[in-house]
Parts: C-alpha cells; structure tokens; sequence
C-alpha cells in the first residue's frame, strides 16, 4: 500500500475512535464510578482517572444500593410489566394486521385508516385525559373488586399493547408475504385463526423480533411519565421510578451510578447480542409507507 | 339458497372483526378516546379533584395561556423634566406592576406579568407581557429545541452515517458502539449527565479545565439560564444521534453501487460524488428524519424532569413537562389537557408539512 | 364423481366487469383446459370455483350439490397454484399432509396417505426435506402431492407449469396426463400457451374477454375454429389472415389458411412476394414472406428448402383447407 493511503486510513480510523470515545466514556464512566467510594469519585472526576477502575475498587455501592432501595423488585416489575405488554402486544398487533391483510370485512377500511391515524399522537398529549380514564375504569382483580386502575401493573400494561406502529409494522410485513399460501392452506381447510396460527406466524420471525425489540425499548425505557401519574404505591414501581430512592437527605452518586448500571447493563448486554436486529428494528421505523 | 351467500359474507365479516377488534378496541380506549377528550377537557375548567362541577368554559384556557400584551415605556422623569438614571447611567423604568395591577386605567395589561423586554430607541423599552408567562416559556423553550436540535443532530447524524458505511474493516464496531446510547433510556442519559453537568465536582468542567490547562472557569452548567437549555439540548443530541445515524444509513444503502462507479469513471470528486449522487437520493430519507427529530423534539420531556425540572427560573420549561406538572402535580386537568391540544396541533403540522414535501415529487 | 357446472357465472372487481355472463360444463373425469390470453378471465373462473373469489351472481354446481358460497375447503377440490404455495417452514411430508393435519387425521393415517401420493409422483426421498432445497419440478410435484391426498372431485391447476425451463415442461406435461389417466379425477387448467392446452386437454374452452370463444377437443378447435379469434390463437405458427381481395374471392370477410397448407408455387400463384425471413426446423422449414398487399404470411414446407432471404416468392394454397369468416363467425361452405 502507498504511504499516503496508508496515512489517510490511519486518519480515517483515528477519527472513528475519536468519535467513539465520546459515545463510550459517558458509559464507561457510569461503570467505572459505580465500583468507587464517593470521595475518590468525585476527586477522580478532575481527571482522566474518572474512566479507569483504579484506587479503591469495590462493589460496596453495590452492597448500599440494594440495602436502600428494594432493587430486585423493581427490576422485577419492570421485567413483568415490559413482558407482558410485548407478549400481548405481539399477539393482538399481529392478530389484527392479520384480519387488515388477509380478510375482507366491512369497515375494515376506515378502521385501519383510523388506526393509522392514530400514529402521529404522541402519548404526551392524551397522558391527562388517560389518567382520567384509568382513575375511572373498574377492575377485577385478586384483591377483588376496585373502582379505579390507579397503583397497579394493569395500569402499565394495557394501554400500552396495542398501537399503530406495531400494527402497521406487521402490515406491511403480512402484505409482502405471498398470498398464495393463505389460499393453499384455505383450500387445505385451515380455519382463518389456523391460517393465522399454523402458516403466517411461523413465517413471521423477523417481523416479530423488530416489533419485540422496538416495543422493549419503548417500555422499559420510557417507564417515567406514565408511572409518576398513575403509581404512587412502591409495590408496582418500574425500575425508572425507583430512582427516587436515591434522591434523599444525602445523595450518594455512588450508589445512583451502581443502580443506573444494574438497571442499563442488562439492555446494554441484550443490544450487544442482538445489535444487528436491534439497529434493524430501529431502521424498520424508517421506512415509510 | 341466496341466504348461503348472507351467511358467507357474515363469516368473513365475523372472522374479521374478531380478529380485529382486541388490538382495535384498546386503540379506541386508550389513544382514540383520550385524543377526544383532550379537546374536550380543554374547554372545560376540570379538575382532577375538585368541590364545583365541571363547566364549560370555551376557549378561555387558550386565551390563559396565549394573552399577550405589548407595553412600551418612557423612562421616568424627574421635576426637571431629565430622565432619570441609576447608579449604573441606565435609564430608569416605571414598574411594570403599576400597568398590571391597574385594572381601570389598563384593563388590557391586567394581571399579565413581564415575559421579556426590548431596549428602544429614544430610550423607550418594550415590555412583552404575557397572561402565563410561564407557559410561554415553555412554549418558546420547545420551539427553540427543536429548531435548534433538528438542524444540528441530523447533520451529526448524516455524517456519521457517511462515516460508517465506508467499507472499512471493523467498521461494524464503530456501528454498534454511535449506536449503544440509543438503547440506554433517557431517564439513565439524564442523570448520567446530571452528574457530568455538575457545578463543583462535574466531569466536563474537570476535562474543560484539564484541556484548557486550567484556564477554563467551572460553569454550572444546568444551574445557569445560559446554559441550561443548551446542555439538554447536548445531551439529547448525544443520545439520539445514533438512532438517525441508523435511518440515514439505510437510505444510504439503497443507493446503488453502480451509481457511485459511474461518478468515478467520469471522474467526481468526493464532494461532487456527495452533490450529484448521494445527496439527491436521499431527499425522503431528509424530510423523514427531520420530521422524526422534530417530533421526538417537541416531546422533550424525561431530560427536564430528571435534570432541571424546568428551572432555573423556568430557563428550561417545556411544553409536556407543563402538561404534567399542570395536569397532573396541580390536578389541572384542563390546562393540561389545554396544552396537549396546542402540542397535537404542533405535531399535526409537522406532520402535514411531511405530507407537503413528500407529495410533491410524485 | 367430479362433474363442474357454471350457470350464469357472472364477477365484477368493484365496477370491473371480468365475467359478463358466463355458462359452461365440465364432464366428470375430463381434463379442461381453460386457455386464453391474459385479462381473458380464465384464472378468475378457476378462482371461483375454488371459492377464493366470490361470484357477483350465478351458480357453481359440483355434481350437482351448490357449492356457490362454501368455503374452499368444503367444496372437495384441490388446487395447484402457479407458484406452488408451498409452506416454506414445513417439510415435504408436512406440506402434503398439512390438510389432513388440519383434518385431525390420526398420524398413522396421514404418513400412510403422504408416502402413497409420494410413491405417485417419485417423492420418497425428499420428504424430510424443506422446499427451500428442491429443484423448480421437484416442488411442483409437492405441490400436485399436496392436492392428490386431499383426495378431491376436482383438481384446479393454476398455470402450473409457467415457471418451469422448457424441457421441464415437456417433461411435467406427460406426467400431468399419465397422472389424469391414473386418478381418473376432473381437471380444471388454465393457460395461456395453447401448445400446453393442445397437447393435454381432452376439452379446451377458448376465453377471451371474459366469454367463451369455442368449447371441444383440441382437433375441432383446429380443423373448425367457430370465431375468428380461436382461428388466430390455437395453432403455431399462427394462421394467416387474408382480407380484401383475397377474401372477396371466396365470398367472406376473413379468410384464414394454416401456415401448413400454403404451398410454394412455380407457375405463378395468386400471393406474390419475396422471402424476409426463413427458420430452417429440420424436418421443415418456416418461409415468411412479405406479400404486397397484406401483412407477413407464414408458410410451412416440409423438409429442406434451398432459398435465401430476399428471393421472389409465389405462394398458394388448396381451396379445401381455408377458413372462412365473417364478422369474425366461421361460415360453413
């Protein structure tokens, strides 16, 4: 290779880790502080020791963490809530767009214009008057009977499983498969939930993964505004909200940047295995229609 | 025999909707059904909890929060007839409360406070006064966002884009790691930064004065009206460049290869490359992700609400973290509801504008 | 068992009317072809039958019992679609089997019904095997596998062979007829290349534009075309139209003579011309002929023929192999 191609790779990788640097120490300075007693994390933050794990390592934030704030139980809520939501999401969604390709019904098309439409609400606009519906919606429940969907898992979840995208992301997909093999397996006598069921599912891998991975990030991600609204009761706080308990007399950043990591790498760790279908999945929301 | 054709047509019909109607049925509940109730609500004076019953009351919450008045003042003037100065040599102004507070003489400026003033010339000053000046702030502080955000963070996010689809060995690294922040919620990104933002012990005043071989002063960065909004605004840029990165980067690779083999047989330069062949092919990628941008923009919220919670002195306010601090902290449903409903007319604009751009080509 | 009848059969698309009105039998045990070009509605009518579409009006009849509004699965027919409609996710024995699965057949029964229709079409070896791994003709015999053991009265084909290389095709059309000759069931097929519809049919319904044109064997509709527009579609090379004078002498508005009864004159002929192009087949050739007056006209001799592309040429033809129309409706002599 000739010496100025060889110069102009080495400034264009230069270049690509600066870059990288800036995305990256952010996080690795999180990671790092987490193992650091506060007075050293904030005498090392002066200089470029603040993304070295050096000095006094320890998990001790760790230890202090999980001692103030009921940790694993809100990890566990947030896991059950953003699973639920997803199985039921990916079930319903894909349901529907089912019925929206394949079926022929009335209405279907100012219903699915009208779903359409819905796209382009974003939920900070109806959050006031959804708190006044929830505040009112009866439930039956294992505690029993109760007037208002305030302070439960209900409340995280069900809102939040059918929407436009979701649907509109399995459209699309559906109507790209062949029609053909809904005709087939119609003459083969499948009912149209076992058209559903036994034929397209199965082919629907790719399209059921972008919308699992999308619907995660948007739930266990954005699990702030919603449950300051509707969740006082720290039983069924998702993990977001447990940030409060940090936020005390004394704050110790220490044990916050131990829970923000406890709560990210896991995410982190997930994209890391999964990054091609997680950027695909993002791109997916791109592609108009 | 023509009932067999009825019953054909009702099992499609049934099959259909049962189908349909779950995924439906919650998109009425709870996105439809609010939607409506948001206008609704926002003529109306509810309160979450409230003694009175419910009244309508028109369109009074918008004229809350949108009355303006414009008061321009003369300086003060002494028995000489000079004008009177202050310590400084600045002219001296009448109290703004002397208009606001006087219902008979000036009934359009009652009960409005000052916004923001502008220095005239002959020493007369302008006086924007605003019925919820807080409001406005929001308002102004989410428009600045996204105008300012927009612009800078698709440009980021393009170079970028160009950056990682040069066919470099490794170059899915770089791929994955522009692209982690996007994955980590904004709630973590907000206090992450909170800490990196700090004042006395923060790390970007650490690295500042380290680079700047200790000239550099310490600035509280979101302590300070100054710099409050535009450290949200770096943060959020830091956060989401990736994920339009990753859009860019798929128009990207819809370009055909042959494309850019031809430029370089007839011999473009890379910026000519870029201007002739890139850049055309992406217009829709363009108009896409500036529309996504500016919608993620006028939603900002988690930022605010974890780092600033609107201060200092309302330097930060935004339009949902009003919403919520309206709707919700003050149990002022139809205010908050009031400010969604300018929020959705906000979006729909965009939206429609998209609409525009698109539409044009075909 | 298997006898088809449409009566009245009539389908819009929305305000598109594709099947004006439309009546037809198809005997039991017969193999019709349904040829025609594209747009002519000949996919349309096998779609309804099938009850993919649904009729606007009329009737559709399976030996005798209505079947108009059923569902596919209940009308005992099967279908082979012209890009098989194989299930990606399955193997070959779970595709076969996949309706009598649905049927809840037990196991036994279902591998029992898979390996005979297996057996039938030389399957055996692939069964375990994802269509994603078959060759074109081995996933068409699947999909003819998954139509046999459905045991059906009537087997629909769907262009089947259009997406196969020609030697396949050749292939595949004998074993499509050995196949009828074996199972004896009714087949419905629907082309557009009237060499398949020649060399298959023991029935051939000539559609255009959503009407029957002619219904008979494939002889009648060569010896006899009814209408102009049979005459000009059944046959390779096409036949050649003469209007005009020609015409004029045998007392018709359109004459039509098969490339094979032109002949070469040499005392003069009454279509004079010269050669523009010549394909030599080996056991015949193909003369195209430019003849001043009228379009190209075809002329088919048998064996080799010592001539070159611009050489005058005179042609002619017996009085006793012309078709004769007028308005486009054979006239009898």
């Amino acid at each position: 290779m000739p010496v100025h191609k060889m110069v102009g790779l080495a400034l264009r990788y230069l270049l690509l880790i600066w870059i990288a640097m800036i995305f990256i120490f952010p996080i690795l300075f999180m990671v790092v502080s987490s193992l650091k007693p506060d007075l050293q994390l904030l005498m090392d933050s002066s200089s470029l020791r603040a993304f070295l794990p050096v000095g006094d390592i320890s998990f001790n934030n760790y230890t202090s963490a999980f001692d103030r704030a009921p940790i694993f139980f809100f990890i566990f809520n947030s896991v059950m809530i953003t699973g639920i939501t997803i199985v039921c999401s990916l079930f319903l969604c894909s349901l529907s767009a089912f019925s929206f390709v394949f079926l022929t019904w009335k209405g279907k098309g100012v219903v699915f214009a009208i779903i359409l439409a819905t796209f382009i609400v974003p939920f900070e606009t109806i959050a006031i008057p959804l708190l006044l519906i929830v505040n009112n919606l009866p439930w039956i429940g294992l505690e029993g009977f109760k007037t208002s969907w305030i302070n439960s898992y209900h409340v995280q979840i069900i809102p939040f499983i059918a929407d436009a995208l979701t649907i509109f992301l399995f459209v699309q997909y559906f109507r790209d498969l062949p029609k053909d093999l809904v005709e087939a397996s119609r003459i083969d006598g499948a009912t149209w939930f076992q058209v559903y069921r036994r034929v397209i599912i199965p082919l629907s891998g790719p399209i059921v993964a972008t919308a699992a991975i999308l619907k995660f990030l948007m739930m266990y991600n954005n699990q702030l505004l919603w449950p300051i609204m509707v969740v006082q009761e720290e039983t069924y706080r998702p993990v977001m909200l447990g940030l409060q308990y940090f936020f005390q007399l004394n704050t110790q950043w220490g044990e916050i940047m131990a829970y923000l990591t406890i709560i990210t790498i896991p995410v982190l760790l997930f994209y890391l295995v999964l990054q091609k279908a997680f950027i695909a999945s993002i791109a997916s929301t791109g592609i108009k229609g | 025999m023509p009932n067999n054709k009825v019953l054909a047509i009702r099992r499609q019909n049934f099959a259909g909707w049962t189908m349909a109607l779950p995924a439906c049925l919650l998109v009425f509940t709870f996105l439809i059904l609010p939607f409506f109730m948001a206008f609704g609500l926002s003529l109306t004076n509810q309160r979450l909890v409230s003694p009175n019953p419910t009244e309508f009351v028109g369109f009074e919450n918008f004229q809350q929060m949108l009355g303006i008045g414009l008061l321009t003042m003369e300086p003060d003037v002494d028995d000489t007839g000079n004008i009177k100065i202050d310590q400084e040599g600045n002219p001296v102004y009448p109290r703004v409360r002397n208009f606001t507070r006087n219902q008979d003489d000036y009934p359009q400026y009652f009960k409005k406070r000052e916004w923001f003033r502008i220095g005239l010339p002959n020493d007369k000053m302008l006086v924007v006064l605003a019925q919820d000046v807080v409001f406005m702030k929001a308002l102004f502080n989410t428009l600045l966002f996204a105008l300012i955000v927009c612009p800078i963070q698709a440009g980021f996010a393009l170079g970028l884009a160009l950056l990682i689809n040069q066919p470099l060995r490794g170059i899915n690294i770089f791929r994955t790691v522009y692209f982690a922040p996007v994955v980590i919620s904004m709630v973590v990104v907000s206090l992450l930064w909170r800490f990196i933002y700090d004042g006395q012990n923060g790390l970007l005043n650490a690295l500042l004065q380290m680079f700047s071989l200790g000239l550099f002063e310490s600035v509280d960065w979101l302590g300070n009206t100054a710099t409050a909004l535009p450290a949200i605004m770096a943060m959020s840029i830091w956060q989401g460049v990736g994920f339009h990165m990753v859009i860019w980067l798929s128009g990207l690779q819809t370009i055909p290869i042959s494309h850019y083999e031809v430029a370089r047989i007839e011999g473009a330069t890379r910026w000519q490359t870029f201007r002739f062949v890139t850049w055309p092919s992406l217009r829709n990628t363009a108009i896409l992700v500036m529309v996504i941008i500016t919608m993620q923009a006028f939603t900002l919220y988690p930022q605010v609400q974890v780092m600033t919670r609107g201060g200092p002195l309302d330097s930060t306010q935004s339009l949902v973290f009003q919403a919520v601090v309206r709707g919700y902290e003050k149990q002022d449903i139809s205010g908050g509801s009031a400010i969604s409903v300018l929020l959705f007319l906000l979006v729909l604009s965009i939206s429609l504008f998209q609409r525009y751009l698109t539409r044009e080509k075909d | 068992m298997g006898h088809v009848s449409l009566k009245s059969l009539n389908k819009f698309y929305g305000d598109l009317e594709v099947i004006p009105n439309l009546d037809l039998e198809i005997p039991e045990g017969s193999f019709t072809v349904l040829v025609g070009p594209s747009g002519c509605g000949k996919s349309t009518i096998l779609r309804l039958i099938a009850g993919l579409e649904e009729v606007t009006k009329g009737e559709i009849l399976i030996d005798g019992n209505d079947v108009t509004y059923l569902e596919p699965s209940q009308r005992k027919i099967a279908m082979v679609f012209q890009s098989y409609a194989l299930y990606p996710h399955m193997t070959v024995a779970e595709n076969i089997g996949f309706g009598l699965t649905l049927a809840k057949l037990p196991k036994n029964d279902i591998r029992k019904r898979v390996l005979e229709a297996a057996k039938i079409l030389q399957l055996e070896d692939l069964l375990e095997r994802k269509p994603k791994a078959l060759s074109g003709g081995q996933r068409q015999r699947v999909a003819i596998g998954r139509a046999i053991t459905r045991n059906p009265k009537v087997f629909l084909f769907d262009e089947p062979l259009s997406n196969l290389d020609a030697s396949l095709r050749g292939q595949m059309r004998v074993e499509l007829t050995e196949l009828h000759s074996q199972i004896k069931a009714t087949m419905i097929y629907v082309t557009h290349d009237q060499v398949e519809a020649m060399t298959m049919a023991d029935q051939i319904v000539v559609l255009n534009e959503g009407n029957i044109e002619q219904v008979g064997n494939p002889m009648e509709l060569y010896e006899f075309p009814q209408t102009l527009f049979v005459a000009r579609f059944i046959g390779s090379p096409k036949m050649n139209i003469f209007q005009g004078k020609v015409a004029a002498k045998y007392q018709c508005q359109t004459l039509g003579v098969r490339p094979e009864h032109m002949e070469i004159s040499h005392d003069g002929g009454i279509l004079k011309g010269s050669i523009r192009h010549i394909e030599k087949l080996g056991a015949d050739t193909l003369i195209y002929s430019q003849i001043s007056g009228y379009d190209t006209v075809t002329a088919r001799i048998i064996g080799k023929l010592e001539m070159n592309i611009g050489d005058p040429i005179n042609l002619k033809f017996s009085d006793n192999h012309v078709h004769r129309f007028n308005d486009g409706i054979r006239i009898d002599s």
